[in-house]
């Protein structure tokens, strides 16, 4: 397990520094874009070691997920380089596919071998203390941050929206 | 806990100087907001660490992480709505040529 542990700390250093390093060097920023959702997957594979897993689920959801996308769109919006970033995703579909189908296959067995296995362990990790923590000594800043998050997505409507005149 | 914390801090100081130079040398204002976020996630990782290392039963590390994912959400929509604007009015990402609001 020692060592598991550490090998696994080993690549997700690897990951987290290599793929920081080439955000800030790379030329075309749609690879920065990329590598940078690779860093935040690299840092929830992180805290899954060290057994905060509700905070790693959030770091998928938010930063690889949605943030990722926001930033890509942000790159979409304000192209620069003449090169079109569109072509990038397009021209590599054997690639892709070499890469998409094993994982589908892999899925799908992993999801029929387990099909009737009951529920997931039950007891719960981390999220219960965060949860407990958030909605007792927490709960005001929480409410402020969900009036923040409101104030942001107003504002930047705001900033964006074209002028009709 | 196999590994130590100290390779945990290690790791987010290291990615936290990655944001900060990423932060100073690169001059496309959409590489800036990403490194702010390395430097963001970087400080989320230490907080975790510190967190699981000193107080395993209260999560207070881990409630201040959700409010900077919080934070960080709203600073990615506000970041690039400002860019997406001065863009509007000036066909540039480039930092050094956004100068409207420069005294």
């Amino acid at each position: 397990m020692d060592i598991l542990g550490a090998a696994f700390f080993a690549l997700l250093t690897i990951g987290t520094i290599g793929a920081g390093v080439g955000v800030v060097l790379a030329n075309r920023i749609t690879t920065s874009a990329l590598l940078m959702a690779f860093t935040f997957l690299n840092v929830a594979g992180m805290f899954v070691l060290l057994g905060a897993e509700t905070v790693a689920m959030f770091q998928v959801l938010i930063y690889v997920g949605a943030i990722t996308v926001l930033i890509l769109y942000g790159v979409m919006f304000t192209p620069q380089s003449p090169r079109p970033y569109g072509l990038f995703f397009q021209t590599q579909k054997y690639w892709a596919a070499l890469f998409v189908v094993p994982i589908a296959i892999f899925v799908a067995l992993v999801a029929f071998e387990f099909r009737d296995s009951g529920a997931a362990s039950g007891s719960g990790g981390d999220l219960v203390p965060l949860a407990t923590s958030i909605f007792g000594d927490f709960a005001f800043p929480f409410e402020v941050a969900s009036v923040l998050l409101l104030a942001a997505m107003v504002g930047a409507i705001v900033l964006v929206k074209r002028d009709e005149e | 806990m196999a590994v130590p914390l100290g390779a945990f801090i290690a790791v987010s100081a290291v990615l936290f100087f990655i944001g900060t130079a990423g932060v100073l040398v690169r001059r496309n204002a959409v590489v800036i907001l990403m490194s702010v976020e390395l430097m963001l996630n970087a400080t989320n990782l230490a907080l975790v660490a510190f967190s699981r290392r000193f107080a395993s039963i209260d999560e207070r590390g881990s409630v201040f992480v959700v409010f900077i994912f919080v934070v960080a959400a709203a600073e990615v929509a506000v970041g690039l709505a400002i860019i997406l604007s001065a863009y509007r009015n000036r066909p540039t990402v480039d930092v050094d040529e956004i100068r409207q609001m420069k005294g």
